[in-house]
């Protein structure tokens, strides 16, 4: 569905990206996980088309990204959820909902719009009961479902999530996590962005592990949990956990 | 079965290609400097074909790096580790972390399925003490896919058919020569192969031609399958055979074997140039390793002969096919499956011997329905001795010492200088 080759990004003269090259198959659920600064960001931008100039090949579905506008993108089925929410604070959850269905508006689809906030509200029945409240004054795990929910208002074929669990308390996270696993079952293509190496992986078909621009690692989500250098790099265990006594 | 189209396996290979590439420049100071050399990077190769550009490594290369100057990974974080008898005066060493026995694990499981082996079925596995890291391989890959495995260990022949009757296999695991002395033995002691439930035999360590595998097929009623291997990397399984049957050949049996290219890059090239020869023509098979953590070879070459099958299969496996040939391009003989380089067999004897190795041919040799590595030792001055003892212990000795150092059978022969 998403097929990306030799992907380089850069910012000036600092290139952010190396030759990155990765790709989505329809239903499956993708986990990139990275460091800080490792270009995971970055990568996602140019998928949305954020990002104004990048080299490589980046093809949906057949059609080439490259100088495609962001609206043509979320036309053609990539809807994103950017990193730390980006919701409308001072519209109220139903109008923040509302917005994300503007490509469905604008397709004059306006009866699918009240379809899908149904379908949304149910999945997060917090939204339903907050409908009117002003966005910015609920909480940060309210706020994710929120954003969640209005990336699917324009019922993408490829969900992009950046750092979804970033900032929220464990339970929410789990329950975030949770709310992604059915989203795939229900047949959403998934990208998931995250830092949180561990609960990514565990609901993932398939990782890449980028470092410092790079893919260093990639493999089937089971593959990379039993990777030695993922967990002490991203999975936070402990150095000395793994090192028992063999010189190296 | 492998879920992909042959497209989105061409993008997984650039994939784990690439991040191959990037694994081994960044760990391995061996690597690190070929590309430096080249002033190559690895986001450099951006297409599979740019592989071309990148050197080959030999098995000397693993000698020259023994014990782990070609891991990518942190000794801790390698859970197992193989020895290949190699070619030099040392051997070479391979490391497996946990994820590399993961994959080659699925990857034994998906050779085992292409056989038609299932969870119902019983595996037998016996293979020559030189190839014990393959047996724990069919092993690992067997118990994975639910079969029942009888792992690998050294029996009788006599004890072996034993098991092989009285446990109901199903599927027998071994080499070409041992499925022969099998068949021998079996009509020698008059046993009829009704008393087996052996279903399938599965063929390792070299190729074999279409008359014995007929044979094999028609005297123990079973079906023989062929699987490709490299005993530098744990590989029993980078290249199996499937269930469409050949119609190139007539021969009637299973044809080619598809390469696990998903995880193993093949090429095949002119050994003389080095240059890719063209789709179909004969050369010598170079392997990319697209997965492994620990050991990553790049553009290996096997010194096995092979071509690459253009015409589709008659299965709908998206991997690539090839003809194992039975020509090599190296100095190496087959003994049981396992590949014995004479140029170490040489220095061997000579350490062995405790002189400058005397004028000698080798052969591959049956003794007791056994492949054994036969060595002639041309008698010369420094060799001889007037007492006869001393010269058969130094014989067996010298036997004992090159069969531990090459892992087969040794008989050495002592003949009079040609004159």
């Amino acid at each position: 569905m998403l097929r990306i080759k030799n992907l380089k990004c850069s910012y000036g003269s600092i290139v952010a990206v190396h030759g990155v090259s990765l790709s989505v198959k329809e239903g499956e659920l993708i986990s990139i996980i990275g460091a800080n600064g490792a270009g995971k960001s970055t990568l996602l931008l140019a998928i949305c088309g954020l990002l104004k100039t990048w080299e490589g090949e980046i093809l949906f579905q057949a059609s080439n990204l490259n100088g495609m506008s962001p609206p043509a993108i979320v036309r053609a089925g990539i809807s994103m959820v950017p990193e730390g929410r980006q919701i409308f604070s001072p519209l109220s959850v139903m109008d923040n909902l509302k917005m994300g269905a503007y490509t469905m508006y604008r397709k004059g689809l306006k009866s699918q719009v009240e379809d899908d906030l149904k379908m949304i509200m149910d999945m997060f029945p917090i939204l339903r009961e907050r409908a009117d409240q002003l966005a910015g004054t609920l909480s940060g795990g309210e706020q994710q479902m929120l954003a969640i929910g209005r990336a699917l208002m324009a019922r993408p074929r490829l969900l992009v999530l950046d750092e979804p669990s970033m900032g929220l308390a464990p339970k929410i996270v789990d329950m975030i996590f949770g709310v992604i696993t059915t989203l795939r079952s229900q047949g959403v293509t998934i990208l998931l962005v995250e830092q949180n190496a561990r609960a990514a992986l565990k609901i993932a078909d398939r990782g890449y592990v980028l470092e410092t621009g790079k893919v260093v690692l990639q493999g089937s989500a089971d593959e990379l949990l039993l990777d030695d250098d993922v967990k002490r790099a991203y999975l936070g265990q402990d150095y000395g956990d793994f090192y028992d006594g063999r010189d190296q | 079965m492998l879920d992909v189209t042959v497209e989105e396996k061409d993008q997984l290979k650039l994939e784990r290609l690439q991040s191959t590439l990037n694994r081994a420049c960044k760990n391995v100071p061996f690597h690190r400097n070929r590309f430096l050399e080249l002033n190559i990077l690895p986001q450099d190769i951006v297409s599979l074909k740019d592989l071309e550009k990148l050197p080959f490594m030999d098995r000397s290369h693993l000698g020259t790096h023994y014990p782990y100057g070609l891991f990518a990974v942190p000794l801790r974080d390698i859970v197992r580790i193989h020895t290949a008898p190699g070619t030099g005066a040392s051997p070479s060493i391979s490391g497996y972390t946990r994820a590399d026995l993961l994959i080659w694990k699925k990857l034994v499981a998906r050779s085992f399925q292409a056989a038609g082996v299932t969870s119902l079925d019983i595996i037998q596995i016996h293979l020559p003490p030189g190839l014990a890291n393959w047996g724990r391989d069919y092993k690992d890959g067997g118990e994975a896919m639910g079969a029942g495995v009888i792992p690998n260990s050294p029996l009788s022949l006599a004890k072996t058919l034993m098991v092989l009757r009285d446990y109901k296999t199903t599927t027998l695991v071994t080499t070409p020569a041992f499925a022969e002395q099998l068949m021998e033995h079996m009509f020698d002691q008059e046993r009829n192969p009704n008393e087996l439930n052996l279903k399938r035999v599965i063929l390792v360590g070299e190729p074999v031609d279409e008359k014995s595998v007929a044979d094999l097929e028609e005297r123990l009623h079973v079906d023989v399958w062929l699987n490709y291997g490299l005993s530098e990397i744990p590989g029993p399984a980078i290249a199996h055979e499937c269930g469409s049957r050949c119609d190139t050949h007539a021969c009637g049996s299973h044809c080619g074997l598809h390469i696990n290219d998903d995880h193993i890059l093949p090429e095949i090239i002119d050994p003389g140039t080095g240059t890719p020869v063209p789709m179909g023509e004969k050369g010598e098979l170079v392997l990319t390793t697209l997965s492994a953590r620990a050991f990553p070879l790049i553009r290996f070459r096997t010194g096995d002969m092979a071509r690459f099958v253009a015409e589709p299969c008659g299965c709908t496996s998206p991997l690539m096919k090839m003809e194992w040939l039975k020509e090599r391009v190296d100095n190496m003989i087959i003994i049981s499956g396992i590949k014995v380089s004479l140029d170490q067999v040489k220095v061997y004897l000579g350490q062995a011997l405790g002189m400058q190795c005397p004028d000698c041919t080798v052969e591959r040799i049956r003794q007791g329905g056994t492949e054994t590595l036969g060595i002639s030792l041309v008698m010369d001055d420094v060799l001889f001795s007037d007492e006869i003892k001393n010269l058969e212990k130094l014989m067996i000795r010298t036997e004992e010492t090159l069969a531990e150092q090459v892992g087969v059978p040794v008989k050495i022969r002592l003949v009079q200088k040609r004159v």
